[in-house]
């Protein structure tokens, strides 16, 4: 009898242990949640300072509206000192469209590596390959295995571990986390900028462990920033990337007025109709 | 055949790279399409038919073969996708008298890839949605650009009728790539939004 009571009292001081740790953990995660998706940049970033942008090239019709509005735009190699291009797998047509585009419009070098297998990592872009999230065609019961395994790659270019990446510039660039990332869709712009966002929350998360590290805190709010362009080709509905990610990229754009003003849920950021940003 | 006179009109037909159009081959290997381009003073119909188009375009010109009655004089080359794109192959519907070539007309499906290369030459443009793949938003693009006044959008099985359309088209076309109208607050250009994320100070 005796020893039952004790037991009883053990389980109820665990639990009670349990539950206020799980409490803790919980508010823990939400302030990181609400640190890392807190959308304001501090406007005190210095004008020279070297500029990481990564870009994500979807494929076909994506790719090309992607060049496309980085030539309408005028990409401006001295500002945007440092780029780096997620093509997917077998993708051959966004990597050779990556490549004259750095060659013949920003008059890049061509290195000679460039046609061979490794993808190249010239002085200021490189091209990294990562697993498709899902092809034309494939079935959405197998897409989820292919998405995860993508999902991964997406996290090491985010975090400059990628092979493909090379040494990444350690010397002029501040960190290894792109500044700002620039995405149309489809799958694999997903699964980078939910890899972003994670990986914000993971900074967010150290830094509230390791708060004397200064250098992070400071850098934190620059890095990985988020920007979705819905595709030109979307004028009433949003595609399936765009309506995953709402909530999540830090600025959505749509580039048809009747997809203006849309959002996630009361509250949240909404689109912005920025008109045709293509050529 | 009388082709040396006459100044070259080319029809150039594109299906794109992903997906297979099939349909739309078969349309414009049909002779009422091909009537109607001699009609309107076509010389070359130029077909790049993907990857697996070839069978019907080879399967035409066994029945019809070069000089036939069946190909109406004008010149049938196909292809199934050029690699380095097909910048060239849009440029021949380009009017160029240097070479004795009048403006002709690209027949696209409703990549917006392959719609933004054939605006940014301006040339005259239909373009066929393709009805086969799933979740089709590209009918409301070709739609809304027709609306603007940029293209023709035509059904796969109208394409003859888009050859005299075209001719309407390419009397008033709207100027490519559109500027936003002036507005009073005007939409941010993506070097602002992408500066704003940056953090600069200014």
């Amino acid at each position: 009898m005796m020893s039952s009571v004790l037991t009883w009292a053990m389980l109820l001081w665990v639990l009670a242990l349990t539950g206020t740790l799980c409490i803790f953990a919980a508010l823990l995660l939400l302030y990181a949640l609400i640190q890392s998706h807190n959308t304001k940049v501090p406007k005190w970033r210095p004008r020279n300072r070297p500029i990481h942008l990564l870009v994500v090239l979807g494929s076909g019709g994506h790719t090309a509206e992607m060049f496309s509005m980085l030539r309408r735009m005028e990409l401006d190699p001295t500002k945007y000192t440092y780029r780096t291009y997620v093509v997917s797998s077998g993708d051959n047509f966004s990597a050779k469209k990556a490549v004259d585009f750095e060659t013949t419009y920003l008059n890049q070098k061509e290195d000679p590596a460039v046609s061979e297998r490794p993808p190249p990592t010239t002085g200021s872009y490189s091209i990294v390959i990562v697993p498709r999230a899902r092809r034309v065609h494939q079935s959405y019961l197998t897409a989820p295995f292919s998405t995860l395994s993508s999902f991964w790659s997406c996290l090491l270019v985010l975090r400059g571990l990628h092979p493909d990446q090379g040494p990444l510039r350690s010397e002029s660039m501040h960190s290894p986390h792109p500044d700002i990332i620039l995405t149309n869709g489809p799958a694999t712009a997903v699964c980078i900028i939910l890899a972003a966002r994670l990986l914000r929350l993971w900074l967010a998360l150290s830094t509230i462990f390791l708060l004397g590290s200064r250098s992070a805190t400071m850098s934190n709010d620059f890095r990985l920033r988020t920007i979705f362009v819905e595709s030109w080709a979307r004028v009433t509905t949003l595609s399936l990337s765009g309506k995953l990610l709402l909530p999540f990229a830090d600025r959505f754009l749509v580039q048809w007025p009747d997809l203006a003003g849309k959002r996630a849920w009361k509250g949240m950021r909404q689109t912005e109709y920025a008109g045709t940003l293509v050529d | 055949m009388a082709m040396q006179d006459q100044p070259l009109k080319f029809c150039f037909v594109t299906v794109g790279a992903t997906a297979s159009f099939n349909l739309l081959i078969q349309s414009v290997l049909e002779q009422t399409f091909l009537r109607e381009l001699r009609a309107h003073g076509y010389t070359n119909l130029l077909v790049q038919y993907g990857k697996d188009g070839n069978t019907l375009f080879d399967e035409f010109l066994r029945q019809f073969p070069p000089g036939s009655e069946g190909q109406h004089g004008l010149l049938i080359d196909g292809f199934d996708f050029n690699p380095d794109g097909l910048d060239n192959e849009m440029r021949l519907a380009k009017a160029r008298p240097s070479e004795g070539r009048v403006g002709g007309l690209i027949i696209s499906h409703a990549g917006s890839g392959s719609i933004m290369d054939a605006l940014r030459l301006g040339v005259p443009l239909a373009v066929v949605p393709n009805p086969t793949l799933k979740d089709n938003h590209q009918q409301e693009l070709a739609d809304i650009l027709q609306e603007q006044g940029y293209l023709i959008a035509s059904h796969y099985q109208d394409v003859a009728i888009a050859v005299d359309r075209a001719e309407r088209l390419r009397v008033q076309m709207a100027k490519w790539p559109p500027v936003s109208k002036a507005q009073e607050i005007p939409p941010p250009s993506l070097d602002q939004v992408m500066s704003d994320e940056l953090g600069f100070l200014d």
